[in-house]
């Protein structure tokens, strides 16, 4: 599997965001998909953060430009959904599952493993920036546990060993 | 109407009241923290649970419309009174319950709540300490507010002021459950200009209102109708005084102009009624201006003033209508003199009234709309400085701070040229070139009515005596002040409200007619006499006696 880094634009060129044809054209896509303008506030923050990596607040101050709504309501619900970056994320964030079956199934190793591979805790970063460990709750896929999540790819039936591999792997790509 | 009952007593509310106010009519006090009347309805505190007999469940009164027939039960029911305990200690969870350093105590709905619905006593299943925001906990938000996350309940009422009633939408809360705290964009400076109506609806000390905090406990306060000086809109306010010292301007409900909403610019303009610059009347003789006796100086402005042939007096927007009254009366009546009254456009204020819509002025003054009603002539900085130019036996200022151009150079030197008598408060350069400079009072001392520009007469009352011991003696004059050893309120100043300056003139005068006791008698007057005041009363203008509730009364 080949996940994709996460690459965040630094805030500094964020800072007056407009956007280009592309995203406008993304924008008004989805403007009529959704019965009201602010219906379409979440998935423009999610193209927003495909395509700038996190939402900056120069990011937010331009959705909530672009959509009619005050920039401090944008950032109350883009800080409200954790799956929103409102800092720069690592390269490769690592979500471990923390739920039932992949705690039974040895989740609960993989995420201790992860803490001193990695020398940090969930919500951490490490130093240089590649690996972000977050403990999450079910990612729906008990059938394959245990799980972790890396950026958009499931790696799923991790043992120790399997994971040590992946994570070599991506860091060796970074 | 909907009839129903509450608690045992029978009210009938207009169809859509909720269940809240309809037991405020009722006489029965329903608790709430995020219900405010003016803005949009949450229910999220859950405080307002009541029973509805027939229904299952417990409504909260907020969200509930009165209908015909019901029976509500507040206070009279157990499940009410245990679900509000088990409300109450879920907000004590988190709450610091540090009252004794919080600027809110005495006006904090929680703190009301606990010690009067629950008689102060509390259980807790709680063994967590409690939820912090490190680095939340007194910071300075805006120009005027300060934030203690810790404190907050999450009642988003100041989040619906910013998004209903100021439009500025400028808080939000961040983050999400547990977690959740109240903030800016970005963490940017909260620059709402109704910024400290947010610190108002907060039922905590959350957010208070910097220039008040620590200033004065809350229940020291006493809270006297009035109206705001600020500009012509004429929102409604109390005055909250201790000790002959103004300490804040706190909103008084008038659905009509302000709803309970103050700006900052009005708000803040408190600490200026503290100002007395002037304390004694004085005279300048040879050039020097030296003290003398109140007796004296009305004698002598009376001989002065009948000697007169020419007469020019200024007049000003910022006076009540009695005031200008009088001094129409007085100067141009009976002395047969000229009077203007100056005014100049100020900065765009507005205020949004009960029914959403924006009230708009750029007329800095109070009562210009009553300089109008009057029939006297208002005059730009040009006509002023017209009427100003050349000699007259004697010029009257009644009030410096009319216009900005009385402190320009232009107009002192015009003054310059005769004998000038000024009536004046605050610091202003006419002192240098008055022969006569007679001190008056802010608007604290005295009762008055000012005329609003939607053409409302609003009245505004006395918070407290001016200091010092002068008084009208038998004789008409007035006694000098007696310096004591005891003076509590500061020095013994002789400064006095105009409107009575102006009565103890008239009567020097031989004007007998204005010679009037009170200012409720002038008023009586000039309702007689003036086809714009026709018909008003007033004990009927008196403001709202309703302190039945915080957001009406906003003291404790």
């Amino acid at each position: 599997m080949s996940t994709k880094p996460i690459l965040s634009v630094p805030t500094e060129q964020l800072e007056n965001t407009t956007f280009d044809a592309t995203m406008e054209e993304r924008i008004l896509e989805l403007l009529k998909r959704y019965p009201t303008t602010r219906a379409t506030l979440i998935p423009v923050l999610w193209l927003c953060q495909e395509r700038y990596g996190w939402l900056a607040p120069g990011v937010i101050r331009a959705v909530a430009d672009r959509l009619g709504e005050s920039p401090a309501y944008v950032e109350g619900v883009a800080t409200f959904y954790t799956m929103f970056y409102t800092k720069p994320p690592a390269k490769f964030v690592l979500q471990a599952c923390e739920t039932l079956s992949c705690a039974v199934c040895g989740g609960k190793e993989l995420l201790h493993h992860l803490e001193s591979r990695l020398g940090i805790k969930p919500g951490e970063k490490t130093p240089d920036g590649v690996f972000q460990l977050v403990g999450v709750q079910c990612l729906g896929a008990c059938g394959t546990a245990p799980v972790v999540q890396i950026n958009d790819d499931y790696y799923e039936n991790l043992t120790i060993e399997r994971l040590d591999a992946v994570l070599d792997d991506l860091k060796g790509r970074s | 109407m909907p009839k129903l009952t509450i608690d045992g007593r029978e009210v009938e509310v207009p169809p859509g009241t909720n269940l809240i106010e309809a037991a405020r009519a009722a006489g029965v006090e329903v608790p709430y923290f995020c219900y405010h009347p003016y803005l949009s309805v949450v229910g999220q505190c859950r405080i307002c649970m009541v029973e509805v007999v027939g229904q299952p469940r417990l409504a909260i009164a907020c969200a509930t419309p009165a209908t015909d027939g019901m029976v509500v039960k507040s206070e009279t029911s157990e499940r009410t009174k245990e679900a509000r305990e088990a409300v109450m200690e879920f907000l004590l969870a988190n709450h610091p319950l540090d009252c004794p350093v919080c600027d809110q105590a005495g006006e904090c709905l929680l703190q009301d709540h606990a010690a009067t619905e629950q008689g102060g006593q509390f259980a807790t299943h709680m063994v967590e300490t409690r939820r912090t925001f490190p680095g939340y906990e007194r910071r300075l938000i805006g120009p005027h507010v300060i934030q203690n996350q810790n404190r907050c309940i999450h009642c988003s009422r100041c989040i619906r002021f910013t998004r209903e009633i100021s439009e500025t939408a400028a808080l939000t809360y961040k983050s999400r459950g547990n977690s959740a705290y109240i903030d800016t964009f970005n963490g940017e400076p909260f620059t709402d200009p109704f910024s400290a109506c947010a610190a108002d609806v907060c039922p905590v000390g959350a957010l208070t209102v910097r220039d008040f905090r620590f200033r004065k406990r809350a229940w020291k306060l006493r809270a006297t109708p009035s109206v705001c000086p600020g500009c012509s809109i004429g929102c409604n306010l109390f005055l909250n005084h201790h000790e002959r010292v103004v300490y804040r301007f706190t909103p008084r409900e008038n659905p009509e102009i302000n709803a309970t909403w103050l700006c900052d610019h009005g708000r803040f303009l408190a600490d200026s009624l503290n100002a007395q610059s002037y304390l004694h009347p004085h005279h300048r003789a040879a050039g020097q201006l030296s003290r003398v006796t109140w007796s004296e100086a009305l004698r002598a402005l009376g001989f002065d003033l009948k000697a007169a042939h020419t007469l020019r007096v200024v007049g000003s927007a910022n006076l009540s209508n009695e005031e200008l009254f009088l001094a129409r009366e007085l100067f141009v009546g009976h002395l047969k003199g000229e009077m203007v009254v100056p005014v100049w456009a100020g900065e765009h204020r507005r205020m949004k009234n009960g029914r959403g819509e924006w009230l708009r002025s750029t007329d800095a003054h109070p009562n210009s709309q009553g300089a109008r009603r009057l029939g006297l002539r208002i005059v730009d900085p040009a006509g002023l400085s017209r009427f100003l130019y050349g000699a007259a036996d004697l010029t009257i200022v009644l009030d410096p701070t009319a216009h900005p151009v009385l402190a320009e150079e232009e107009a002192l030197q015009l003054l310059r040229v005769s004998p000038t008598v000024a009536f004046a408060r605050t610091e202003h350069p006419i002192a240098n070139v008055a022969s006569w400079l007679l001190p008056t009072t802010s608007m604290a001392c005295h009762d008055g009515t000012l005329t609003s520009s939607t053409g409302a007469v609003q009245r505004f009352s006395a918070a407290f005596e001016p200091p010092g011991d002068v008084r009208r003696t038998a004789h008409g004059g007035m006694s000098p002040t007696v310096p004591t050893l005891a003076q509590p309120y500061g020095p013994p100043a002789e400064a006095r409200p105009l409107w009575f300056l102006l009565t103890v003139l008239a009567r020097e005068l031989g004007a007998t007619t204005l010679d009037l006791p009170d200012v409720g008698s002038v008023f009586a007057l000039m309702s007689g006499r003036e086809k714009g005041f026709a018909g008003l009363d007033w004990d009927k203008l008196a403001g709202s006696g309703d302190d039945s509730f915080r957001e009406r009364q906003h003291v404790g």
